[in-house]
């Protein structure tokens, strides 16, 4: 077995080692939870190491062979990574981690089998990054919808079943037009290697292409979300319990940006060049409309979501572009909405705990009361809005100098989002931390150590990105090539 | 030492980075941290300005992104203006430095305060030493977080929040213009160091069209930075920050950034005659525009602010007007006046606890050294003959004259008359008019004093730098160490120079004879013009005016997006999950246990399936 089999599949001894555990031994429960997230964690780093001295990680198996003779038909075990999927497996660990660690003090019942179920979660998203053929794919991306909604449905808040079913459902109708691509494409092709597809794909007929095309962007449009596919992810991110959502808005949504680009921009070619407008009027929808939207809110959640909305058409803008830059700019943005996505719901889990609301006419003033916390929180806004030093600045600045290059009126447009995110974030964080407060309870605790190192570890991936890009850059640059090897220029 | 410039900013960057680490434990000791750091900076930055003189110029860049096979740098770059606006940022930096210790000495967050001038002015200098557009416009951005957060450093006043929230919006919107400005001169000039786009500017690679476009996106960025029509209304607002900080940003430094900008870029506005007119007009029209609100507002700090929106308006018309030394000759003047003015204010405030004009009065005596030093400030931006700032208004008026563009020649010769005048009301009725109450008044402490006639040492002998009698030291050096530019030099007629005089005279003996003498009614010109008056006092209504349309558009938008997601989206979906949930139902339904049915739906699927096969005539041939 190889790393990166180990890797996948290293939640499982965390999962079974809490299954031994004592029921009501909560503490130890935690402890058990927080070491089945260490492991794969530390098995990524591993992963990466191997990946950087240049040895081999690919691996394949016979699974299974279905039918006779000529319908004679194997399914492999193929795993495999890339610099794109390599960053998002690293991201997927680092994160799971810290919102377990987080989930310690900000989950408040049922820690077993709350920890459970994020490992499986997490196993199904690392099996997601890693799959190299449709049909492990799938199985792995399947495998994040059931535990993803009985953690919803059952730790969320006030409207968590309704949270917990609009989730299944759209994923559901997502991964249904997933499976009839896939299946199209393995019958019409006869593989699911994704390697082999992306030279065979191009060379089907037109009409099939174009059909096949539409569908995934469909399935993956659920995920990312594209408006009008996005109400269950506003819902999760109001209602499902903040930890959760560190991973769900940090990684899981990253899958529909990940299957864009590896299978969107990876097997069409052809269909996104000719789709550039169309996809690039998408991200500006999403860009727009979310930022308006997240105006208006009341509330922090709400206008988190909508922000998240917002963010991801910046990676549809960059993919629109279908350059070089652009790509880049999009992958930039998923790894980077994914470090600030996570720091803003812990601070949301944090100012939950404290002040018990998340409404922001109740709060004000916080940087009286919790001057670092207020801080942070303030940091974070600027990280997203896109100040230059941080993750946020590299990701746009990239999209929006791709889209230039090839719809440069379309791009200018999207600008007017840049200014709109500013106006939103410094509302909803100024209205919290400036002015007057209301009392608030006396024994505000501050920022506490277990609260406090995942922040500034955070806080440190997206200044280092934002000041160091090439640390991402130079796991990409082979990636990259591979992915617009299929463009015409 | 020049291979060493690029360690200027580390140490202000060094001092914010400590004073945030360190918090509480250094509460009293930050000042001597921030002082100490910043005076190093300044030291360094005129041990590389002598360099610079004796070696010339020198650029150093590294990789920082690569993108496929584009490249983007961050480096250095030290030329004349460069050295220049290191030195002046560091001088004013370090002299706010010192003059906080004083007048914030009884804040209890006294490092935070420290390190965020640090953090301003590590991005100030490291803006200035850029030798390409991207790192520009990063450290642009993040001279607009220090402002941002140093206007609202005190957070808990409401006041200071929507002036921290406007300054940074206002300045964003500003900002896109001159990214999208930078992106465009990428894909045209296929760079963003400044030395290749002067080469393509000069190999005539642009269209002129496009020359034009990407020139006024660029000024966009400047208009919003340095406060001009129609971006110029945050900047009064910033007001609510300290005034060490209004001092040194919102005075002498980050709001000169555009004139610097423009300055910089001098080769690819020289490249566009609309471009250099749009920029010409823009500043001319600010100039007066911001004088006659300066000219009737009440509160002292604002007086002053809108008389930079003013200033920053002239320095523009000069740049406009192919005045390159002009212009820049005018920022730095206008730098040691201007923090002179605004110190000498915050000293005034310090000690009388208002900014309100009209509650003060009889300090001339109880100020000994503030209320010289605020003439001299005073008489130096009225353009009063022999000090600085009669030298650089002076060039920049000649430059108006020297293009062509009259109209905007006279605008700046009422702008010079009216801010004569509103100098000089603020000057009597601070210093001169009877004392309003009895409240004891103490000159500051030294450590605000010192800084002050620093400044106004500098406010009177800076002019020497670049005259027409002794010699244009200044403008010389300028203009030999940056080949694009070539040396104009403005000559005029004699006249202009004794109009300005007269001008600037006329003004303060108007102040004078209203507010000194009073043998003219306080209200004879608001009762006269009282239209025109209550328009000046409200600031023309541009504020209420963006409230209206912006503000309440975008919310309106906000609200109509609201709509649609509940109406429309979602009942979309609530449809298709509707739909799936009756199929689904309808499904269960035949599953109901009954074998009856069952076996009818296995007998009418067999009869389908039959005749199905039958009129295909398949399976039993």
């Amino acid at each position: 077995m190889s790393w990166l089999s180990l890797l996948v599949f290293s939640p499982l001894i965390g999962i079974l080692l809490l299954t031994i555990t004592p029921k009501h031994n909560a503490n130890m429960a935690k402890l058990v939870g927080v070491i089945g997230a260490v492991i794969p964690f530390l098995l990524s780093l591993i992963v990466f190491q191997t990946f950087h001295a240049g040895n081999e990680l690919s691996e394949k198996l016979t699974w299974m062979t279905l039918g006779q003779d000529a319908f004679q038909f194997t399914i492999n075990y193929e795993l495999g990574v890339n610099g794109f999927s390599l960053i998002l497996l690293l991201l997927t660990t680092l994160i799971s981690l810290l919102s377990m660690v987080i989930a310690r003090t900000q989950v408040k019942t049922s820690w077993r089998s709350y920890y459970i179920l994020c490992l499986l979660l997490e196993l199904g998203i690392l099996g997601v990054f890693a799959a190299e053929n449709l049909i492990l794919f799938f199985i792995f991306f399947e495998l994040t919808l059931l535990p993803m909604f009985l953690l919803i449905g059952k730790w969320g808040g006030l409207e968590r079943e309704k949270a917990a079913y609009s989730y299944l459902i759209y994923n559901g109708l997502g991964s249904a037009a997933l499976l009839i691509v896939f299946v199209a494409l393995i019958a019409k092709t006869g593989t699911s290697n994704m390697t082999e597809l992306m030279t065979i794909v191009p060379q089907l007929d037109d009409g099939f292409r174009m059909g096949a095309f539409i569908g995934l962007l469909l399935a993956f449009g659920v995920k990312l979300p594209i408006i009008p596919l996005h109400t269950w992810m506003v819902r999760v991110h109001v209602y499902a319990p903040t930890a959760l959502v560190m991973i769900h808005a940090g990684v899981l949504l990253k899958i529909g940006a990940y299957g864009l680009i590896r299978f969107g921009l990876g097997f069409f070619p052809a269909e996104f060049e000719n789709m550039a407008p169309l996809i690039a009027i998408l991200g500006i929808v999403n860009l727009l409309y979310g930022a308006f939207i997240a105006l208006v809110q009341q509330e922090l959640r709400r206008i988190l979501a909508y922000s998240s909305v917002s963010h991801m058409g910046i990676v549809l803008i960059g993919i629109a572009a279908v350059n070089e830059a652009g790509v880049q700019g999009a992958i930039f943005q998923t790894v980077s909405h994914g470090l600030i996505a996570a720091l803003f719901f812990l601070l949301v889990g944090v100012l939950i705990e404290r002040t018990g609301t998340t409404e922001l006419k109740k709060l004000g003033g916080l940087a009286k009361v919790m001057p670092v916390t207020a801080g942070v929180l303030l940091t974070a806004a600027l990280a997203s809005l896109g100040l230059p030093g941080m993750s946020g600045f590299v990701s746009e600045f990239m999209a929006f100098l791709g889209l230039f290059e090839t719809l440069p009126i379309l791009a200018a447009i999207g600008t007017l989002g840049l200014i709109l995110t500013a106006v939103y974030m410094l509302r909803a964080v100024l209205n919290i931390t400036f002015g007057e407060g209301p009392t608030y309870p006396e024994n505000l605790r501050p920022l506490s150590g277990t609260e406090g190192w995942p922040v500034f570890i955070l806080l440190g991936m997206i200044v280092l990105i934002g000041v160091y890009p090439t640390v991402l850059t130079d796991m990409l640059s082979t990636t990259l090539e591979t992915i617009l090897i299929g463009m015409g220029g | 030492m020049l291979e060493y410039a690029w360690i200027i900013p580390v140490f202000p960057l060094l001092s914010f980075v400590l004073l945030i680490l360190l918090r509480q434990t250094v509460t009293d000791k930050s000042s001597y941290i921030g002082i100490g750091l910043s005076g190093v900076s300044l030291i360094l930055s005129g041990v590389v300005l002598l360099a610079q003189m004796s070696q010339g110029n020198l650029i150093k860049s590294v990789s920082w992104l690569s993108i496929g096979n584009i490249e983007l740098t961050v480096g250095y770059l030290v030329n004349p203006l460069n050295a220049m606006m290191l030195v002046l940022v560091s001088l004013v930096s370090f002299l706010v430095h010192i003059y906080s210790m004083g007048y914030m000495k009884e804040d209890s967050r006294l490092n935070v305060f420290y390190a965020y001038l640090g953090l301003f002015t590590f991005a100030m200098l490291a803006l200035v030493l850029s030798p390409n557009l991207l790192q520009i416009y990063m450290f642009w951005e993040l001279v607009g977080l220090g402002s941002f957060l140093l206007i609202g450093f005190y957070f808990y006043k409401k006041e200071a929040r929507q002036a921290a929230k406007k300054a940074f919006i206002m300045t964003r919107i500003g900002d896109i213009g001159l990214l999208i400005g930078i992106i465009l001169l990428f894909w045209q000039t296929g760079s963003l160091e400044l030395t290749s786009i002067f080469a393509a500017v000069e190999a005539g690679a642009m269209e002129e069209g496009m020359i034009t476009l990407i020139a006024i996106l660029i000024f966009v960025g400047a208009i919003g930075k340095s406060g001009q029509f129609p971006l110029h209304s945050w900047l009064p607002d910033a007001m609510e920050g300290p005034t060490p900080v209004s001092a040194l940003i919102h005075a002498a430094t980050m709001v000169a950034a555009g004139v610097y900008l423009v300055a910089t870029l001098f080769p690819l506005y020289e490249a566009s005659e609309t471009a250099m007119l749009v920029v010409a007009t823009i500043g001319a029209f600010t100039a007066i525009f911001a004088a006659t609100i300066a000219l009737v507002q009440k509160d002292l700090k604002r007086v002053l602010a809108y008389s930079t929106v003013s200033q920053l308006g002239y320095m523009m018309l000069a740049l406009g007007s192919a005045g390159y030394v002009a212009g820049v000759f005018h920022l730095m003047t206008h730098a040691f006046f201007k923090a002179l003015l605004f110190l000498a204010a915050g000293s005034v405030i310090h000690a009388v606890h208002t900014q309100n004009i009209e509650k003060m009065g009889g300090l001339w005596k109880k100020m000994k050294w503030t209320g010289p030093l605020f003439l001299i400030g005073a008489l130096a931006i009225s353009g009063f003959p022999l000090l600085s700032g009669f030298f650089s208004k002076e060039e920049i008026l000649l430059a108006a004259w020297g293009e062509g563009h009259y109209v905007l020649f006279v605008l700046a010769l009422i702008a010079a008359f009216l801010t004569a005048f509103y100098m000089f009301r603020l000057f009597f009725m601070v210093f001169t008019s009877p004392a309003k109450t009895n409240n004891v008044v103490k000159e500051s402490p030294k450590s605000m004093t010192f800084p002050m006639i620093v400044l106004g040492a500098l406010a009177v002998v800076a002019g020497y730098l670049n005259t027409p009698w002794f010699g244009t030291f200044l403008g010389d050096w300028l203009t030999a160490g940056n080949g694009f530019v070539e040396a104009h030099h403005a000559e005029g007629p004699i006249w202009i120079m004794l109009v300005t005089i007269l001008l600037s005279l006329g003004g303060i003996y108007l102040a004078y004879v209203i507010y000194h003498k009073k043998s003219l009614e306080r209200d004879f010109l608001s009762s006269t013009f009282p239209i025109a008056y209550t328009v000046m006092y409200n600031r023309y209504f541009v504020d209420e005016f963006y409230q209206m349309t912006v503000g309440y558009g975008a919310r309106a938008l906000g609200y109509l997006g609201v709509f649609l997601e509940k109406y429309i989206v979602n009942v979309i979906a609530s449809l298709c999950s509707e739909i799936v949930q009756g199929i689904g139902k309808q499904g269960s339904k035949l599953q109901n246990g009954q074998v009856q049915t069952y076996g009818a739906v296995v007998f009418v699927g067999l009869v389908i399936i039959l005749a199905v096969a039958v009129m295909q005539g398949g399976v039993f041939q």
